[in-house]
């Protein structure tokens, strides 16, 4: 049960106890963190959910697929290097201590 | 503890028809969850309210044995819940990934715009529906699906048979017939394209079916190829038709839209929140729920109304106005949840940067005309059936 650190876009961060296997979407929606709308839920089709991932824990965070790497060109705020879809990005017990980063608009 | 569903006796379907949005905020402010006789469905009208459900397919589901929508078209992933309704949306999923939008079906949709509005543009005037946004909806599926040309009205009676079929609550023979023959000509076009699909893999969507892995069912093939026929047509169309109604309407809008290209995403989204083309679609309650106070019976039918969700006033100030410069919220005109419309990025893409920007660009000083008001009709579909229009030829 690892400990995702959340940072809302206006700074403020919100320490949730995430459960493994669901998506770090799931855990940001049912922890109430500000600032990702998911509108498709998981489907990977709304690019809403983006968020800001800390690289150093890319060994656990995996690589966008190929529709992600595509709908992630259309995220409402800058797409970077560290971008991906929070629904696609499942929890796993080595993100304990994970900063993941929301931006300010979706 | 939750109360039973408030029923609502004194509204005919005719006032559906016509204008749904009064009894929308009338439902709205009643409860979370209404029992409409003439719709013969309990209807959801809350934004939250439909979030929420969306969110919970296990005790709303998608999956409905006795759907209409299944007797008329087959066993479609429109119908279907978690791994079943996952696996045949993934199978259509490269024909609809953003950047094969744009660098295939954009410039086959452009040159589609280029030619309908040439045609038209010495007449002066013109019913926008079946001028444009009918034969540009239906000439741009047909692409898309990868079926042979045919005439853009073949498709567009195709389409509206169907929805007619899974509407058909009356169980009206000749509705019914029509559907069926419709399923027929699909079936025969589908055929007719497969070994071509399979030989030669290309972005169509029967194609990404025919090369999906596994290779999607034939019968699931037939299903899901009218589901996005019988969808995938009138909601451009609607779309295309209301964006431009809600310019024509009004005009420094309008006027700050041309000026600033980059509105046109905006004036899209905004269009398709005032008049959603989907107003309702069904959800089946799999087991006794209690939604924010109203309780459900496990088997009840209930109808989403995102069409009334997206004018609900605890989100949207004035809901009522067509507004571009609104505070961006979030709507529900492509739904919720795992069922979020496969089409959006194609739908903003067509409707919301080529063929509206192009309309206005192309036909000068183009205007609504006093003497023939455009007509707006339905709620579980809604949009206008006719925009009859002039401009300087």
């Amino acid at each position: 049960m690892p400990t995702i650190i959340f940072v809302a876009a206006d700074g403020t961060t919100h320490e949730v106890t995430a459960v493994a296997d669901q998506s770090v979407m799931e855990v940001a929606l049912g922890a109430g963190v500000p600032g990702i709308v998911a509108e498709c839920n998981g489907a990977a089709a709304c690019a809403t959910c983006h968020c800001y991932f800390d690289r150093a824990y890319v060994d656990c965070i995996g690589e966008a697929g190929e529709h992600e790497n595509e709908m992630l060109d259309f995220t409402a705020s800058e797409r970077t290097a560290d971008s991906r879809l929070s629904c696609q990005v499942r929890i796993v017990a080595a993100m304990e201590g994970m900063t993941v980063r929301v931006p300010s608009a979706q | 503890m939750a109360s039973a569903a408030p029923v609502i006796t004194d509204i005919s379907y005719t006032d559906l028809l016509e204008d749904p949005y009064p009894i929308f905020k009338r439902v709205r402010d009643t409860a979370p969850a209404v029992f409409v006789a003439a719709a013969n469905l309990t209807l959801v009208t809350r934004f939250d309210d439909i979030m929420s459900i969306e969110r919970d397919p296990a005790t709303y589901s998608s999956d409905n044995p006795a759907s209409l929508v299944n007797k008329v078209m087959g066993p479609t992933f429109m119908r279907k819940d978690g791994a079943a309704h996952a696996a045949g949306r993934k199978a259509i999923e490269p024909s609809f990934r953003p950047g094969t939008i744009k660098e295939h079906w954009a410039p086959k949709f452009t040159g589609i715009c280029e030619r309908l509005i040439g045609s038209l543009r010495e007449a002066g005037e013109a019913d926008l529906f079946s001028a444009l946004a009918a034969p540009m909806a239906s000439l741009s599926l047909m692409e898309m699906i990868g079926f042979k040309a045919m005439p853009w009205e073949t498709l567009a009676e195709w389409s509206q048979s169907l929805i007619d079929g899974a509407g058909n609550y009356s169980r009206d023979a000749e509705i019914e017939r029509k559907a069926m023959e419709a399923g027929a000509g699909i079936d025969a076009a589908i055929e007719a394209m497969l070994d071509h699909h399979r030989a030669n893999p290309n972005p169509s969507i029967l194609s990404s079916m025919v090369h999906a892995d596994p290779p999607m069912p034939i019968e699931e093939m037939r299903a899901n190829i009218k589901v996005i026929i019988g969808g995938g047509l009138n909601e451009p169309r609607d779309a295309i038709l209301t964006l431009t109604l809600g310019l024509l309407e009004n005009h420094a809008q309008k006027e700050s839209v041309l000026a600033k290209p980059e509105l046109w995403p905006t004036a899209f989204e905004e269009a398709i929140r005032w008049i959603s083309p989907i107003g309702m679609y069904p959800r089946r309650v799999t087991r006794p729920a209690d939604l924010a106070g109203v309780a459900l019976p496990e088997g009840v039918q209930i109808g989403l109304c995102v069409g009334a969700a997206n004018r609900d006033d605890r989100r949207f100030i004035e809901p009522d106005r067509f507004d571009v410069f609104r505070p961006k919220q979030s709507h529900l005109a492509f739904g919720a949840g795992a069922h979020f419309c496969a089409g959006t990025w194609v739908s903003r893409q067509t409707v919301g940067r080529i063929v509206v920007p192009m309309l206005f660009e192309r036909l000068a000083n183009l205007r609504l005309r006093e003497d023939a008001p455009p007509v707006i009709r339905g709620w579980v579909f809604r949009g206008p059936v006719s925009l009859p229009v002039r401009w300087d030829a």
